[in-house]
C-alpha cells in the first residue's frame, strides 16, 4: 500500500522522548501500539483528536508532529 | 507477526465461518461454531489480557465499519434475491415446475442463510484486508 499524504515525525520526536517505545506512547495516547505503528509509517491517518492527543504527548503543537504533503 | 488483538479475533471468526457451514447449516455446524468461537476467544483473550481490556481504539472500529460496509452490501443482494424469487413464485407459480433445479425445499430460506454466511465471510475478511494493507 503506497503512503498516505498526511506525514509525521513520531519517530524523531519518540527517540527524544528517551527511546519511548510504541506501546507507551499507545498507552499514553488511548490507542494500540499496532495503531501507533500504523500512524508512524504513515499507513494509517489518525482521527484529529488522536493526532491533538499525541502531540500533547511529546509537548508539541499539532503542526509540529503532522504536516500533509500532497502527491 | 505483530498483529492486533482485534485482527486475530476477526481471523478466528473467520476460520470457524466457511468449514462449519458446509457440513450443511445445520443446528449442529452452528452449535459447534460457537463452542469453536467460545474456546478460541477465551484463548486469545487470556493470552493478550490487556489487548482483550482495553478494546477496540480508533483504528479497530474504522475497519469494523469498513467490514459493516461490505457486509451488509452482500446480505441485502441475497435479501433482494430471496424477495425477488417469492415475487417470481407469486406471479408465476409454474415457473418452478419448468425447472428440476429448483425445485429445493425451503429454498428461501437456504437463500436466506447463504446470504447471512457468506456475508459474514466477507464482511471479516474486509476487516482483514485492511488491517493487512495497513500493517
Amino acid at each position: 500500500m503506497t503512503t498516505l499524504p498526511i506525514k509525521n515525525k513520531i519517530r524523531e520526536l519518540r527517540f527524544f522522548a528517551e527511546e519511548m517505545t510504541q506501546k507507551e506512547l499507545g498507552e499514553l495516547v488511548g490507542i494500540t501500539q499496532q495503531t501507533i505503528i500504523a500512524i508512524g509509517k504513515c499507513k494509517y491517518s489518525p482521527t484529529l483528536e488522536v493526532a491533538f492527543r499525541i502531540a500533547e504527548v511529546f509537548g508539541q503543537s499539532i503542526d509540529e508532529v503532522f504536516h500533509y504533503q500532497s502527491a | 507477526m505483530n498483529m492486533a488483538f482485534r485482527e486475530k479475533s476477526i481471523g478466528i471468526s473467520l476460520s470457524g465461518l466457511p468449514e462449519e457451514a458446509a457440513l450443511g447449516l445445520s443446528l449442529r455446524a452452528i452449535s459447534l461454531i460457537i463452542i469453536v468461537e467460545i474456546i478460541f476467544q477465551g484463548m486469545l483473550a487470556v493470552s493478550n489480557r490487556k489487548a482483550a481490556e482495553h478494546g477496540a481504539d480508533e483504528r479497530d472500529t474504522l475497519f469494523a465499519y469498513k467490514g459493516n460496509n461490505f457486509g451488509y452490501t452482500v446480505l441485502a443482494i441475497g435479501v433482494f434475491i430471496s424477495l425477488g424469487w417469492n415475487v417470481l413464485l407469486e406471479i408465476n407459480p409454474a415457473f418452478i415446475a419448468q425447472s428440476n433445479v429448483l425445485k429445493v425445499p425451503l429454498l428461501t430460506a437456504h437463500i436466506l442463510l447463504f446470504s447471512f454466511i457468506f456475508s459474514e465471510v466477507v464482511r471479516f475478511s474486509a476487516q482483514l484486508y485492511n488491517y493487512t494493507r495497513c500493517d
